[in-house]
């Protein structure tokens, strides 16, 4: 079916994989039955039996660029099936990660981000750099006025009374995100180009597709088609181990984009309309944000509950890492809203500031943490759906 | 013996219920022979009912008419006495019930019309257990002229010095022979070995050092290195035995038989007795006869054969695929030689060898075999061995390509700990090529875990060669035996010393030589060790029966033997020749001799006898012969239509505890069948058959163990050899006038008792086809 494939084991990988959780890998004996119990492998050359092998093997070559580690949802089946302990699931989470961090530049961030000892680094940064800004917003004020209007732009955008921006300048936070943003745009554009050809490789040299080339308007309406997919969760439901925790991560997931329509909504208010925050809690899109936020704390309490509950499932420091950062961004912007309303000036700008912290954290390293998953996911199930992989 | 009888009949578990005691009790009645009936004799009153008849002297040959003699054997067990238990309960009153086959009415009894079938049937095993215990005498036990209680073990390995051990410690004198000049055998070669005790997880250095040392402590156990034995003779108790320096020829080495072809003159017919020794003597010139003993020899009780293995030779067709030629693809006795000496460095440069394959199977052709040999314990090496490659470089790499991985029992976790370390990988596949890549090897397999082609760099390539025991190439135990120095058919076990290692482990072909270790099956050290031990004891049990002048296996205890009457005989040397276990030798002018300790009292000389002078105390051609003619064979005389008769001769080892079962679980057959037990049906003499037929009864089925390559017979031979008798009774049919039909042999495994009543009625059904015997009523 394949050309000869030249086995190179690589012993740094295996040790890699079994420090990201996945330290039973090498109980496999390849009995299959994780493969059978999976509810969403495919019929052809089903996953997690045969990346786990590969992962025995220290097969990295193979693994990282395969599409199929990420068509896994994590459910956790296969690990709770297998007769040797050798939890499938958790490997092939480890593979993901391995693979995230293989494919997003620059390398020393995704080490940081890897790295529980480097936690305070990715913490302080920009922690020092919000302080310095806030600093700036706070004390500089004529300064800055001046200097706006130079380029003919308004510096202030504070309203009366409590307002963050009385704190920590709009101009500053969107000078901030945007670039940011940018950056991260372009890490995942490169990374994706690059994944998308691997793994269209690995399914043509593994007999995973009947395509021979990527046609990118294909591949498109692919991505298209199975947005639904993805909105529903319904590949998330077909693992019956995961109905909770579906649950959970459909709460996270419909958060995250409450959040980015309110903050997109607010965006036009404020520079299309130049109505300065902060807005009335009457107003709709209000409710949308305070809901948002409401189920992203919950949905993340949730999702930590569940894996400190489940005994068959590891958790690693990539796992808690993104959890945690999930869970304070929900929080402190939660809790920055209640006391400014509550008119604890101090203390809200206090937790706005966290609340920068951890949306620096979410956004700069997205592309290096386990949320990448978010768009490898994507693009993995939209290529499987382009390649017909059943 | 002057026997006084008793017939004793008991009445419970159905069996006054079914059958007319009153009747029944006119059978020895009219015979003038005292019969108790009791509700239950094998209770405590029923029991001392007759052992107070036994104590008072009243009976020494009792008749018991009541269950199986397979059950309440200890019950109905006194001393000094003859008993016959005869089967009324398992094999009348269960299988066949009254519903079935009512009871006559005053008025059927006499009308020559009805008859009961289940009374006749009663009747007439009361009839034949009485004629037994008429027939049938105490045995008196065989004492040897000699006997040594010594032990020798043959190979100082691993196996042999734990047997050495376990026999010396019981406080047996032991020595044992090893041909090279020390002991220890593979063991003492390699760099670790497979665990031998829980967790089963890591190597640990060989045991062999323990072991040695340990036999220092042991004065009764005699160590002869460079030496081999030039012939064992005798028998268990008094074997005698010569030793020699290997190489050496001695007149005491032992002489071979005679090949086939050089039994025949030229028209191919079988020359007589004494031309054939002479040619005998000729054809082994300067060697001693058998029956010649050694005066020097030294005596011994018990052989165990421990002797071990070689590792294989791996040439042919069938791996040219391999590279065998090439000088970095060796075996893995050569990859254990180099790793015993240091790291593992490859024979063609001495390069460190850090990528190393292990291949388990050929893989050629789809086959999916291993290569000949191999076993768990290449497995297992395999994985010993990878460890080691890990073990010498942290950034080494082994790979088992295996077409089977078997690490059995606690093994497993050996298998574990192996696959937990990073740098080994394994897969199932074919290895379809091993080729040179510049300096390097290349390995190409298919049919992986990994997908359908895989090729591997390696350094180096190890082939896992089997295990070869010893006797494939050798007799080894150099027996002074008619049959020959060695194992006869021992290709059916693929070479190894054995005889059916599923039922009856350590015992081979030759009572009082005992099998164990790799000889009999490969065996890691951990298998040997345990083995030594099973072997150990079956010396001693043999020892201490043979002192007892008892049977050691299977018929343990059975204190008979085969008596010959030797005027009679003809020197026609079936006995000797169809003896399963060599227990017959003969002499020149071919009259057999009788080695009772080596006899394991299966009757097959009994049944091979033409003249029919071999007989048991207690079986014998007339004590059977006489049962069968107890069996009534109704005739038109008697009845308007009588019942057919139908003789079972059933083996006792499996096919009459099955019909015991087919009895339990209350399954009807033709109740006009009548069993006779035999010890196998090798002891099944041509002539009941005959007798049977001319007296009448419709047909004589014979029921014993499969035989064949995987035969289940007790006596390994009896089955075959009575089908080949039963298959030649034809012409002596024919010359009666009787369809040759009437006469069958099937084969039955204890666990199939279900097909039982089918395969009779069957019979049955074929014999009324045929209509009845035209000898009924003469
Ligand atoms: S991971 Fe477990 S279930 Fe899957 S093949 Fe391996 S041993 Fe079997
Ligand atoms: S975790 Fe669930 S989705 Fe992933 S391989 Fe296992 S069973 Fe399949
Ligand atoms: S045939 Fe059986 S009974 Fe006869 S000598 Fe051989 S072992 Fe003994
Ligand atoms: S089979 Fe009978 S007649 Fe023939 S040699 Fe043996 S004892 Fe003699």
């Amino acid at each position: 079916m394949s050309e000869k494939y030249l086995v190179q084991p690589d012993l740094a990988y295996i040790d890699e994989l079994e420090g990201l959780g996945a330290d039973t890998l090498k109980k496999c004996f390849q009995c299959a039955t994780c493969s059978v119990a999976c509810p969403i492998a495919p019929e052809d050359s089903p996953f997690p039996r045969k990346e786990m092998i590969a992962a025995s093997w220290g097969l990295k070559d193979k693994l990282q660029c395969s599409g199929d580690i990420w068509l896994c949802h994590e459910c956790g089946d296969c690990s709770d099936l297998c007769p040797r302990g050798a939890r499938p699931g958790d490997v092939l989470s480890a593979i993901r990660y391995s693979a995230i961090k293989e494919y997003s530049q620059p390398k020393f961030l995704a080490n940081a981000v890897e790295d529980p000892k480097k936690l305070p680094l990715l913490i302080a940064i920009p922690g020092l750099w919000f302080a310095l800004l806030a600093f700036i917003t706070m004390t500089a004020g004529e300064t800055m006025t001046k200097i706006f209007h130079t380029i003919g732009i308004e510096w202030s955008h504070g309203g009366h009374g409590i307002a963050q921006a009385n704190f920590f300048s709009t101009w500053f936070v969107d000078l901030t995100f945007i670039p940011l943003s940018i950056c991260v745009a372009v890490v995942f554009g490169l990374s994706l180009k690059r994944f998308v050809i691997d793994i269209h490789e690995n399914a043509v040299a593994e007999g995973k597709t009947d395509k021979k080339t990527i046609d990118i308007k294909a591949l498109l309406q692919a991505l298209v088609s199975i947005i639904p997919v993805v909105l529903k969760h319904d590949k998330f439901n077909e693992c019956e181990a995961n109905q909770d925790r579906a649950t959970a991560h459909m709460m996270v997931l419909y958060s995250f984009i409450g959040l980015a329509v309110v903050t997109g909504i607010f965006c036009v208010v404020l520079y299309v309309f130049h109505i300065p925050g902060p807005y009335s809690q009457l107003n709709p899109v209000k409710w949308l944000g305070n809901i948002s936020g409401a189920a992203l704390v919950i949905g993340s309490l949730l999702m930590i509950k569940n894996r400190l509950a489940k005994k068959d499932q590891v958790s690693a420091y990539k796992d808690w890492y993104i959890l945690g950062v999930v869970l304070s961004l929900g929080l402190t912007g939660l809790l920055t809203e209640m006391t400014r309303l509550a008119g604890y000036a101090e203390v809200t700008y206090f937790l706005y500031w966290l609340h920068l912290i951890a949306i620096f954290n979410l956004f700069a390293f997205l592309p290096f943490s386990k949320m990448a998953h978010l768009v490898y996911r994507t693009t993995a199930m939209a290529y499987a759906e382009y390649g017909n992989r059943k | 013996m002057d026997k006084k009888y008793g017939v004793y009949i008991c009445t419970g578990c159905g069996i006054g219920d079914v059958l007319d005691m009153e009747d029944l009790v006119d059978v020895p009645d009219e015979e003038g022979i005292n019969c108790t009936t009791h509700a239950c004799l094998c209770g405590k009153e029923g029991a001392a009912l007759i052992q107070k008849d036994v104590d008072d002297g009243k009976v020494n040959a009792l008749v018991i008419g009541a269950c199986s003699r397979r059950v309440n054997f200890d019950v109905f067990k006194y001393d000094n006495c003859i008993v016959e238990r005869v089967n009324l309960r398992e094999g009348v009153v269960w299988p066949h019930s009254r519903e079935k086959y009512p009871a006559l009415t005053e008025d059927q009894k006499d009308d020559e019309e009805h008859f009961d079938q289940i009374q006749m049937k009663a009747e007439d095993y009361l009839k034949m257990g009485m004629i037994r215990v008429e027939k049938v005498e105490l045995p008196v036990p065989f004492k040897t002229e000699t006997f040594s209680k010594k032990i020798l073990v043959l190979g100082g390995g691993i196996t042999g010095i734990s047997a050495a051990l376990d026999a010396a410690k019981i406080g047996f004198e032991v020595t044992i022979v090893e041909k090279q000049a020390k002991l220890g055998g593979y063991a003492a070669n390699m760099r670790s070995q497979m665990p031998v005790v829980e967790p089963f997880e890591e190597l640990i250095p060989t045991v062999i050092d323990e072991k040695l040392a340990e036999i220092a402590q042991y004065p009764n156990i005699q160590v002869k290195t460079a030496t081999e034995v030039a012939r064992i003779a005798g028998q268990p108790g008094e074997f005698t035995v010569t030793f020699k320096t290997p190489g050496q020829k001695i007149p005491f080495d032992v002489p071979f038989p005679l090949p086939e072809e050089m039994t025949m003159d030229e028209k191919g017919d079988e020359l007589d007795a004494e031309t054939l020794h002479a040619k005998y003597l000729e054809f082994n010139e300067g060697k001693n006869d058998i029956l010649q003993l050694d005066p020097e020899g030294e005596l011994y009780g018990a052989v165990i054969l421990a002797a071990g293995w070689r590792t294989d030779t791996l040439e042919g067709d069938a791996y040219t695929h391999l590279g065998l030629d090439l000088p970095d693809v060796i075996t893995n006795d050569e990859f254990e030689k180099i790793a015993a000496k240091g790291k593992i460095l490859r024979p063609s440069d001495g390069k460190e060898a850090k990528s190393v394959v292990f291949i388990q199977s050929p893989g050629k052709d789809e086959d999916d075999a291993d290569f000949p040999y191999c076993g768990s314990v290449t497995s297992q090496v395999a994985l010993k061995q990878a460890k080691y490659v890990r073990n010498d470089y942290a950034d080494g790499k082994a790979y088992i390509i295996y077409q089977h991985m078997r690490t059995p029992g606690l093994q497993e976790n050996f298998y574990k700990s192996m696959q937990q370390d990073n740098g080994i990988f394994m897969t199932k596949g074919a290895v379809t090529q091993v080729s040179k890549n510049g300096d390097d090897l290349t390995v190409e397999a298919s049919n992986t875990l990994l997908g359908d082609a895989i090729d591997i760099k390696a350094d180096l390539v190890v082939v896992s060669a089997g295990m070869v025991p010893v006797t494939v190439d050798d007799p080894i135990i150099n027996l002074a035996y008619r049959q020959g120095p060695g194992f006869r058919d021992n290709d059916i076990f693929g070479g190894y010393a054995d005889s059916n290692y599923i039922c009856f482990p350590y015992e081979t072909q030759r009572t009082g030589v005992y099998a164990a270790g790799a000889i009999r099956r490969a065996m890691t050290i951990e298998e040997s060790m345990e083995d030594a031990t099973g072997a150990a004891l079956k010396a001693i049990q043999c020892i201490e029966s043979a002192d007892r002048g008892v049977a050691v296996h299977p018929r343990s205890g059975d204190m008979t033997y085969p008596d010959f009457f030797f005027q009679r005989c003809t020197q026609c040397k079936r006995c000797t020749v169809e003896c399963p276990f060599g227990a017959l030798d003969d002499d020149e002018k071919g009259t057999p001799k009788i080695n009772p300790t080596r006899c394991r009292r299966c009757g097959t000389c009994m049944g091979a006898c033409p003249e029919r002078i071999i007989s048991f105390a207690d079986y014998s051609i007339d004590s059977i012969g006489s049962q069968i003619k107890a069996i009534g064979v109704p005739s038109e005389d008697d009845y308007d239509e009588p019942p057919y008769r139908i003789l079972a001769l059933v083996c006792e080892n499996d096919a009459y505890p099955a019909l015991d079962m087919v009895g339990m679980n209350r399954i009807d057959y033709s109740p006009d069948v009548r069993l006779i037990p035999v010890r196998c049906l090798g002891s099944v003499n041509s002539i009941w058959i005959k007798d049977a037929l001319a007296q009448g009864m419709d047909g004589v089925i014979l029921i014993g163990c499969k035989h064949g390559d995987d035969y289940q017979c007790h006596f390994m031979k009896g089955s075959e050899l009575a089908e080949v008798r039963a298959n030649k009774m034809g012409d002596a049919l024919a010359s009666l006038a009787l369809e040759e039909e009437r006469v069958r042999f099937e084969e039955i495994a204890i666990d199939e008792y279900d097909k039982l009543p089918g395969l009779l009625s069957d019979f049955v059904e074929e014999i009324e086809g045929l209509g009845p015997n035209p000898f009924k009523g003469f």
